[in-house]
């Protein structure tokens, strides 16, 4: 109650701050990450407050502050209930938190889009790859594996637990999923020592390990990129509509996998100037040469198009959702 | 191979990485004495600024950096009582003892030089171990982990006072610690366990705010009513004196050291053990020492082992878990696994190269953990009479000052309200603990090995059922697991025997 009083106190506000251009000079926008520093969210952000400014009018300074916890939930509450609407503070968070409104997670304060959308600074393709040992070389034959394969995971919630899970599940694969690796990289040195025979991720984490000629990519969901567009799609797999639905509606927010977002009552024209200024950031070839370096490649996804996105994913039939919640838990 | 290491020695020396070197190593020197603010958070933000850096310049910025926060977190340690950082928590038992004893001087003495040749020997194990290591690490796989972790808790045995009393208590207080360690959403099923429907709780409770609560704020109501300086009522001229008894010390405990050293390797070449599980097996090991009841009492009250023990293990766990880091692109702790963003960043990929194509560079490391902790123990003796006569200052003019770095120290590790409420929490906790004389270092234990022991228990059972118990790797860690649980007893009964 009380934070509708107070965007409607701010969306009176509207017309005040409208009449002015947006100018930065001299400001400060502040990024808020939902993470620690150190993580993939964060480093991403880094990136961006470095290159920022100069497509912002005023040339702001951009800084990045990490507010970490619940998975981003304090984050987002925060911008989404606390933070102004005047441009100066932009948020990042967990990608899966429409999945987490759509579960109705306890201590979701938010509603996901409401926010005023910047865009998306990337997109995530999951695959699933196994040891080059093993018997199988592609999809089929991995569905048809007699003896039970061992998946490493980190646990519920994370890309690593739920594709290979909704695999098991939806399409029937002989997996075992041993989840509570601390992360990615403990699942590889298991991966090495054969604790078990492979695991999913990104494809960006797992390439380096592709390379090697440790494992073997095998299938996808539906987000892709180059090197991997000629993977099998989990969904194409699916033996009814239903099951379709419910790997669709898991891999709908890696489309938006680094979200970026203004307070729901910033006025339109700081919303536009954002959006300009991410767009042309994420096309700028020095950014772009300091994102290849790191192995951070980014692709702006406009904010409108983002926000479609999340509304599909929260226009899911209910049945739909109390299946999908049965299998798929919020978290990392 | 001694090519590559000279060559890696002349690539440090030049200028410019020399001069980066330099820069890291006074960024990593406040790091570690302010408490809260950690090497690994620090590492992340550095981490921008190697973009137009060579490999080695980028290495000797960072690795300098870090090198040094275990060794000037371990000053705080004992000279405040609030951990420096969450690696040097251990050396706060005996440490700040020995300096509210007005041995703050030859406590500081034996830290710094107990840091030295622990950071020597992580970094020669470095430099040994690169072509030995993939064998060692896949043999530890998660059965073997849990049993370490098992280990480390029978370390309690050792960590607790004489008798049947003293080990009940030492035992219930590192369940207390593991029951802590499983706040937050677990990993398995994903339920949220004794969250009390707090976000802040969701993600589990972070280790520095409990550190810093259980170890600073005992220490500073006892400093409050007593209403003196740390060091009592000593005169300032006697508590500086003593640093060279403190290298003294490391030397006549010298074999204790190099052990002390070696655990630390050890931990740190693991990956999945973590950076602050090396010193509180170390400190374990070192109370072990003690031969007789009188000699165990001294422990916690300023035993100097007790400091040499984890001043050296948590500096030679640097040199040990950069070993998985290089050779599997495997971070062997947070810090490293940034560490790795770095490789990425420079275009070096971690694995067969770094010990062949890259070899210098490698050594280059080893060279750069080598003169961060020579350049940075010579610079603290220096300034050491000054650090040690802060224990001579009067309570009213410190405590405020201790308070605001306890808190802002806290406050760094989630930005969040809630670090304060935990550090506050924990404080009343250890102050109880405390009056009651019961011992914090196995919650500690129990607090820092719960999640490992959990989730490796965990991985063991559904991967292998009850299989992963014949493994003979785990047969040896269990029998090491009653040893040293049994060994304290055993000790007692011998002198019963010889009285």
């Amino acid at each position: 109650m009380k934070c509708k009083l107070m965007s409607l106190g701010l969306a009176a506000l509207l017309p005040l701050a409208a009449a002015a251009q947006p100018n930065f000079s001299g400001k400060t926008v502040t990024i808020i990450v939902g993470y620690k520093a150190g993580g993939g969210y964060d480093a991403t952000a880094r990136l961006l407050a470095r290159h920022l400014p100069k497509h912002i009018p005023g040339k702001p300074t951009v800084i990045v502050q990490n507010m970490p916890g619940a998975n981003s939930i304090i984050a987002a509450n925060h911008i989404y209930n606390v933070a102004k609407p005047d441009g100066l503070t932009i948020g990042t968070f967990n990608r899966n938190l429409p999945i987490a409104q759509l579960t109705k997670v306890e201590g979701v304060k938010f509603d996901i889009t409401k926010f005023q959308w910047v865009g998306s600074a990337a997109n995530e393709s999951t695959i699933l790859a196994i040891r080059t040992d093993l018997p199988y070389k592609t999809f089929d034959e991995l569905r048809k594996a007699k003896q039970t394969v061992v998946i490493g995971s980190t646990g519920p919630g994370a890309n690593t637990h739920d594709f290979p899970l909704l695999l098991k599940e939806l399409l029937g694969l002989n997996f075992k999923i041993v989840s509570g690796y601390s992360s990615s990289a403990d699942i590889m040195l298991a991966v090495e020592r054969k604790e078990v025979d492979g695991r999913a991720g990104s494809y960006t984490s797992l390439r380096p390990f592709i390379d090697r000629g440790l494992v073997r990519p095998i299938v996808r969901a539906r987000s892709t990129e180059p090197g991997i567009d000629k993977l099998p799609a989990d969904e194409d797999a699916a033996p009814n509509a239903r099951a379709k639905a419910i790997m669709a509606l898991r891999s709908a927010p890696e489309q938006v996998a680094r979200p970026y977002v203004l307070p729901p009552a910033t006025p339109a024209e700081i919303v536009k100037v954002m959006r300009d200024a991410f767009a042309k950031a994420i096309q700028d070839p020095e950014l772009d040469a300091e994102g290849k370096k790191a192995k951070l490649d980014l692709e702006y996804l406009p904010g409108d198009q983002a926000q479609k996105i999340l509304v599909q994913v929260l226009q899911q039939p209910q049945d739909i959702v109390a299946e999908f919640s049965k299998y798929i838990k919020f978290g990392e | 191979m001694s090519e590559a290491l000279l060559e890696g020695l002349v690539l440090v020396l030049q200028w410019k990485a020399l001069a980066f070197m330099m820069l890291g190593i006074v960024l990593g020197f406040w790091v570690g004495l302010l408490p809260g603010l950690g090497g690994a958070t620090t590492l992340a933000l550095m981490l921008p600024f190697i973009y137009n850096m060579q490999p080695v310049e980028a290495f000797a910025f960072l690795l300098g950096m870090h090198a040094v926060t275990a060794t000037t977190g371990d000053i705080t340690s004992v000279l405040f009582g609030v951990p420096g950082e969450a690696a040097s928590a251990a050396t706060i038992l005996d440490g700040h003892a020995m300096a509210k004893n007005g041995e703050a001087g030859r406590a500081l003495g034996a830290v710094l030089a107990s840091s030295l040749v622990g950071a020597l020997v992580g970094a020669a194990a470095l430099a040994l171990a690169v072509p030995v290591v993939r064998p060692l690490v896949l043999t530890f796989g998660s059965p073997e982990l849990f049993m370490l972790a098992i280990v480390g808790l029978a370390f309690i045995a050792s960590l607790s006072s004489h008798g049947g009393r003293g080990l009940v208590r030492g035992f219930l207080a590192g369940l207390l610690g593991l029951l802590v360690s499983t706040v937050g959403q677990d990993p398995q099923a994903g339920v949220a366990r004794y969250t009390f429907d707090s976000l802040y709780l969701w993600q589990g409770l972070d280790l520095v705010p409990i550190l810093v609560g259980i170890f600073a704020i005992p220490e500073i109501i006892e400093l409050a009513a007593r209403g003196t300086s740390i060091a009592g009522s000593l005169p300032a001229g006697r508590i500086s004196r003593g640093a060279l008894e403190g290298v003294k010390d490391t030397f006549r405990h010298f074999w204790l050291t190099i052990r002390c050293s070696l655990i630390g390797t050890f931990i740190g070449i693991m990956p999945g053990l973590g950076g602050s599980v090396a010193q509180w097996m170390a400190y374990g090991h070192a109370a072990q020492s003690a031969r007789t009841a009188e000699e165990r009492k001294r422990f916690g009250a300023g035993d100097v082992r007790g400091v040499l023990g984890p001043g050296a293990a948590n500096n030679s766990k640097e040199g040990g878990s950069l070993i998985p880091t290089v050779a599997f692109g495997v971070p062997g702790s947070t810090a490293m696994a940034i560490l790795l963003g770095g490789f990425v960043l420079l275009g070096l990929v971690p694995g067969p190269d770094m010990l062949s194509k890259h070899l210098s560079v490698t050594y280059s490391m080893v060279w750069t953990i080598v003169l961060a902790n020579v350049v940075t123990v010579v610079v603290c003796f220096l300034f050491l009479d000054q650090l040690a006569r802060l224990t001579g200052v009067r309570g009213s003019i410190l405590i405020p000052l201790i308070l605001v770095l306890v808190f802002v120290g806290s406050y760094t590790s989630n930005n969040h309200y809630g670090d304060m409420v935990a550090t506050l929490a924990f404080g009343a906790i250890g102050y109880l603990m405390v009056l009651a004389g019961w011992p914090r270092a196995p919650f500690v234990l129990g607090l820092v090995l719960g999640k490992i022991a959990e989730n490796y228990l965990y991985i063991s059972i559904a991967r292998y059922e009850a299989a992963w118990l014949t493994r003979p790797v785990v047969l040896v860690l269990i029998v090491i697991a009653i040893a040293v649980i049994i060994y304290p007893l055993f000790q007692a009964r011998r002198k019963a025997a010889h009285a």
